[in-house]
């Protein structure tokens, strides 16, 4: 894989600087569903975007840990973008969407239990089957602890990779965030993880709200969190890192300061250990 | 322990529930009601601006209540609006409302339609609607309104009495647009869309509409990729 270092997101807001000069980002992140549509705009900026920088699908709608099961209509239109695309990952969150034929459309945690465990595995194979490919899965930001467990958050993403043979998309600011909202120690879920499973990073801003920490993608990495992606960078290398931001999305310049920002952070590691 | 089955059912009944508390579940229930209001304010600007944004969030909840979500997509999210302003008690006063919410689902659709293939005239006899058009007929002045409501027209005032109009939805240069088409036009373009040839389609709008000139609305219509093969 070679070295992508820092992406950003391709939001609709900038589509019109990314139709012009190229920005100086390494790689750029979709949300998968936005762009299932046959045709019209989203489609035709990711076309031109993907001839000239590497592409990263995102999955926000599929919900692998719904006990009630996928849809398979949801998975061929992704198959569909996948093989239109080529995209350089492609990921999905570990959570769960809907119920009783009810979609949720947010991300809903799951119990570390075995039997999620087996679940999420199971339809990860079944997705990594149906794309021909690896998919990578993400740890998700949790507000309220959904049921008792078995095991941690981080024995349970390296289970998921041990079982199912996927990548982790590791979310450092997700981490974080359920340190501080249920006491989950970051860099114990870190050090449960192999080394070599985690093949891209998040960092993204979250907001203090009332009752806990919310992962809301508004906001620039705070220093805490930056701190965590050193000790990342430490135990997993110079990782490609993406840079989420989706609401009150910022002037690109914004967006590009903090991919260059964690791209520093990468660069100073590298020379660390060189 | 509850199974996986159950403890979902028992989140998704507790973020449904209609009480609120104050409680890490409101989260959730924010994030979700939020999403769906989102995804709803993406899909109906206009009758976003016609109810007014407070409203619109009250409509947007008591919608997500009586319509679900039903794909992992919200961009699918929204298709019944229009009957549902029919039916909601509180916008009775706007009678136009649903067949403007017609009008914005329709353009919702089309701005993600597949797009037209090249017009290729070594074979212009079979033709058809592009995929990012729709048609739409009204009692309400649609193309007015959907005018008056465009950002930077926010003065307009529109004649709700104007009488009926016809419109085509379709997209150009990636914007989806809406105008009103003359009988002629829309008796064509609608024939088309139900799968007849261009000749009878042709001859069914010339024969209504003594305005309609064949020649010159193929050109027009070729020319902005409303019709294609």
């Amino acid at each position: 894989m070679p070295q992508l270092g820092a992406g950003i997101g391709l939001r609709a807001r900038h589509f019109a600087q990314f139709l012009g000069a190229q920005p100086a980002a390494g790689w750029v992140e979709v949300h998968s569903e936005n762009f299932f549509g046959a045709g019209g705009r989203e489609r035709h900026v990711l076309e031109h975007v993907r001839r000239n920088l590497p592409v990263s699908l995102h999955g926000v709608g599929l919900g692998l840990g719904s006990a009630q099961g996928y849809s398979n209509e949801h998975a061929a239109r992704l198959r569909e973008l996948v093989e239109r695309v080529e995209p350089a990952f492609v990921s999905e969150h570990l959570c769960w969407g809907a119920t009783a034929g009810r979609h949720y459309n947010d991300l809903l945690p799951l119990p570390c239990t075995q039997e999620a465990l087996a679940l999420v595995a199971g339809r990860v194979g079944q997705l990594q089957d149906l794309l021909g490919r690896r998919i990578l899965v993400e740890n998700i930001s949790v507000y309220l602890e959904p049921g008792p467990g078995d095991m941690s958050e981080g024995e349970f993403l390296a289970a998921l990779v041990r079982r199912s043979g996927c990548g982790l998309l590791l979310d450092v600011n997700n981490l974080y965030v359920n340190e501080v909202n249920l006491g989950r120690d970051a860099l114990t879920q870190m050090r449960a993880l192999d080394p070599e499973s985690v093949e891209e990073i998040h960092l993204a801003g979250f907001f203090e709200g009332e009752h806990c920490l919310i992962d809301t993608h508004g906001a620039t990495v705070a220093d805490p969190v930056w701190r965590l992606y050193e000790a990342a960078l430490e135990r997993f290398g110079p990782v490609p890192t993406l840079i989420e931001w989706d609401t009150d999305v910022p002037a690109l310049e914004v967006l590009l300061a903090e991919a260059a920002k964690a791209q520093s952070c990468m660069d100073a590691r590298h020379a660390l250990a060189a | 322990m509850p199974s996986l089955l159950e403890l979902q059912r028992e989140f998704a009944a507790a973020v449904l529930a209609a009480t609120p508390d104050a409680t890490r579940l409101s989260v959730y229930r924010d994030n979700v009601f939020g999403n769906w209001n989102a995804a709803l304010a993406g899909a109906y600007p206009i009758v976003r601006k016609i109810v007014g944004i407070e409203f619109f969030d009250a409509l947007a909840r008591a919608y997500a209540r009586a319509h679900p979500s039903t794909s992992g997509d919200l961009h699918e999210y929204g298709a019944h609006m229009a009957r549902f302003a029919e039916d909601y008690p509180h916008t009775q006063d706007l009678p136009y409302l649903p067949d403007v919410a017609r009008m914005e689902w329709l353009a919702h659709r089309a701005h993600f339609a597949a797009d037209a293939a090249p017009f290729d005239f070594s074979r212009p006899t079979q033709v058809r609607l592009a995929p990012a058009c729709a048609l739409l007929e009204s009692r309400w002045p649609l193309a007015r309104l959907w005018e008056a409501h465009q950002d930077g027209s926010e003065n307009t005032t529109v004649d709700l009495d104007a009488g009926p109009d016809c419109i085509l939805i379709h997209r150009l240069a990636w914007r989806v647009e809406v105008c009103s088409l003359r009988p002629g036009d829309y008796l064509f373009l609608e024939r088309l869309q139900a799968g007849d040839a261009l000749g009878p389609a042709l001859e069914a709008a010339a024969t209504a509409d003594a305005a309609f000139v064949a020649r010159v609305a193929l050109a027009a219509w070729v020319q902005t990729g409303v019709i294609t093969q």
